[in-house]
């Protein structure tokens, strides 16, 4: 009998050792993130990638000590609400959200749990209530943000373009981004002697006429990171092409596939900046609610020779050296 | 848990949004687009009194339900006196119904985390004891739901609720009665689309942020619980139909959320979602079957 109890004894000790002992390493050597991201979309896949070289390049690295727990919204905002719920009814350690709207819906859902969010690719965290003005944090939720570089991007088109006079956006009015970004094109083209012509879209079946509309009126085209027209950038060079004028892209993928120049983000680049953050967080170094959001501070040059080609348009000689990056040839995906 | 909570959650919102495409489509036989411009039309409406106003989050609710009504008056005065056909008009008021969002809320994204809403404001949060914290929002939204069903009961068993029901069997019958039965229409649509601004309100609150495109998809998402409540429920005789038309909804949601809680490649929910709302269709047509024989 008292070997019974003995044998009892033991077995639950034993059992309690290795229940701790499981804590334990779960806690400390292992991460569990969660990443939500808005849509398919080549820019957000970059920041998601960025995010996870980030991560490694500060020893947390996926498959050693670190779970990613990876879906994508398909542009759904009832999926990224759920997707959200799911992740903190997993405990992640934090969540990762791509887009604004993944930001939002992550932010909404872990407001009174202690999961910190880390976001990326959201142009404007005051506007979208995120952080407020003096850039801190609302909340447990900080990250980096993809906005433009409005003023070296007129820079550029000026040195390139030293006689035009109109630039034409076209950006969908349901975007909140594209509407802050357009404000402040408006503001500063000025100083460059630009007049800028907008022209807005509801959907991707309206970019083609919104662009032989512009097309007809300006001297060159600029981008936005706007997801509708950026998605029939296809649609917004054919019209460009057709009236001679070069289309400015706004980031590294919109160049390689035939814009001309584009003084702009690098998604992999915010990404990576990003996944450091996340590392300081999960670390134990900082919390999320103390970090501002970040921008990236340096834009950086990317040029495409082939496309300036195809419109018989000259580039400044300096541009073969000084870009970042530059293509021979269009690539369309 | 939380995932279980947020299936009940968006389920009941969504089931009021269901109690609405009921009206039009199983009891009107009206196929109502208007839906997809409505439900957001609730949302900007709501977010704007609350962000642009200040207006106290539970007089939003009743405003939400008027100004979804007025958009339903509209689309019924499109179709029955303008005599344009029901699918028609209403992918003319969903049309419509975009930029009037956009202008209504001020811009494609509104954020609403910091104000006051029906879930968190010092009224409720002073009587929820500690210990229902993380289920105040459920039972509030299975409240508002109730009251909403409850409401719709009562005015189905009313004369003007019994003349909504003669339209869409037999609209010869309500004529023959001395009723105008386009008046009966415009007054069943004023109530569907009611009651779907009321979801979009609550939605925007639960979500505590306005996006213009949360109204694309709604009338389908509608359908399939309207559809999945009635067929699976057809043969219990203690669930009014109302009832099921709410469950159907909750189904719909933890189909998605089976899909995506089965960890299959995050690309796949859609068709996974698909493929089980068929199983469920499939399974409530073979009960017909055996009952039949």
């Amino acid at each position: 009998m008292k070997k019974r109890i003995l044998a009892a004894v033991l077995t639950a000790v034993m059992a309690m050792g290795a229940l701790t002992g499981c804590g334990s390493t779960g806690s400390k050597d292992n991460y569990t993130i969660g990443i939500m991201q808005y849509a398919v979309h080549g820019s957000l896949d970059n920041c998601r990638e960025g995010f996870l070289q980030g991560l490694a390049e500060e020893g947390i690295v996926e498959g050693e000590n670190l779970t990613i727990e990876y879906v994508n919204a398909q542009a759904d905002n009832g999926t990224s609400a759920m997707t959200a719920s799911n992740f903190v009814s997993k405990k992640v350690d934090m969540i990762c959200a791509i887009a604004t709207p993944c930001a939002m819906a992550a932010y909404n859902a872990t407001m009174n749990t202690d999961i910190p969010v880390i976001y990326t690719a959201v142009s404007d965290p005051v506007e979208a209530g995120l952080a407020n003005e003096d850039g801190t944090p609302v909340g447990n939720i900080t990250g980096t943000s993809d906005a433009l570089a409005v003023d070296a991007q007129l820079k550029m088109i000026r040195e390139v373009l030293p006689e035009a006079k109109t630039i034409g956006i076209i950006y969908t009015t349901s975007e909140a981004n594209s509407i802050s970004t357009i404000a402040e094109y408006k503001a500063l083209a000025g100083n460059y002697g630009f007049e800028i012509v907008d022209s807005g879209v509801t959907a991707m079946s309206e970019v083609a006429l919104a662009a032989a509309d512009v097309a007809s009126k300006v001297d060159c085209i600029t981008n936005l990171t706007d997801n509708t027209v950026v998605s029939a950038l296809q649609t917004v060079l054919d019209e460009a092409n057709k009236a001679g004028i070069p289309v400015f892209g706004s980031e590294v993928e919109q160049v390689k596939a035939g814009c001309v120049a584009s003084m702009g983000l690098e998604y992999i680049e915010l990404g990576k900046q990003t996944g450091k953050m996340a590392a300081k967080v999960l670390k134990g170094e900082a919390k999320a609610s103390e970090l501002n959001f970040e921008v990236i501070s340096e834009p950086s040059l990317y040029v495409n020779f082939a496309a300036a080609e195809k419109i018989g348009l000259e580039l400044p000689e300096n541009y073969k050296t000084d870009a970042y990056q530059s293509f021979d040839e269009i690539v369309v995906q | 848990m939380a995932l279980l909570l947020s299936v009940l959650e968006q389920g009941m919102i969504y089931g009021i949004l269901a109690l609405g495409v009921y009206i039009t489509y199983k009891i009107l036989d009206f196929p109502d687009l208007t839906v997809d411009g409505s439900f957001p039309f609730g949302a900007a409406i709501t977010v704007r009194l609350i962000n642009g106003f200040g207006v106290p989050a539970i007089l939003t609710l009743p405003i939400a339900f008027l100004g979804g009504a007025l958009v339903g008056i509209c689309t019924g005065l499109i179709h029955v006196k303008l005599k344009v056909r029901d699918l028609l008009s209403g992918i003319i008021m969903m049309t419509g119904l975009y930029t009037i969002n956009l202008w209504v809320a001020g811009s494609g994204y509104v954020a609403i985390f910091d104000k006051e809403n029906i879930f968190n404001n010092s009224f409720v949060n002073s009587i929820t004891p500690g210990f229902l914290v993380n289920f105040k929002n459920v039972i509030i939204i299975f409240l508002i739901t109730m009251v909403a069903k409850y409401l719709l009961d009562w005015y189905m068993s009313t004369k003007s609720g019994f003349l909504l029901r003669a339209v869409g069997d037999n609209d010869t019958i309500v004529t023959s009665l001395g009723v105008d039965k386009g008046l009966v229409k415009i007054v069943g649509l004023s109530i569907a689309n009611g009651l779907v601004s009321l979801s979009g309100c609550i939605y925007a609150q639960q979500q505590r942020s306005f996006e213009i495109s949360i109204g694309t998809g709604a009338v389908v998402i509608g359908l399939a619980s309207v559809i999945i409540g009635t067929s699976l429920f057809k043969k219990v005789t203690f669930f009014r139909v109302t009832s099921s038309v709410v469950v159907g909804s909750i189904l719909y949601k933890a189909c998605v959320a089976v899909a995506m809680f089965a960890g299959i490649s995050p690309n796949a929910i859609k068709l996974i979602t698909a493929v089980l709302f068929l199983i469920i269709l499939v399974i409530s047509m073979d009960r017909k079957k055996v009952k039949a024989c």
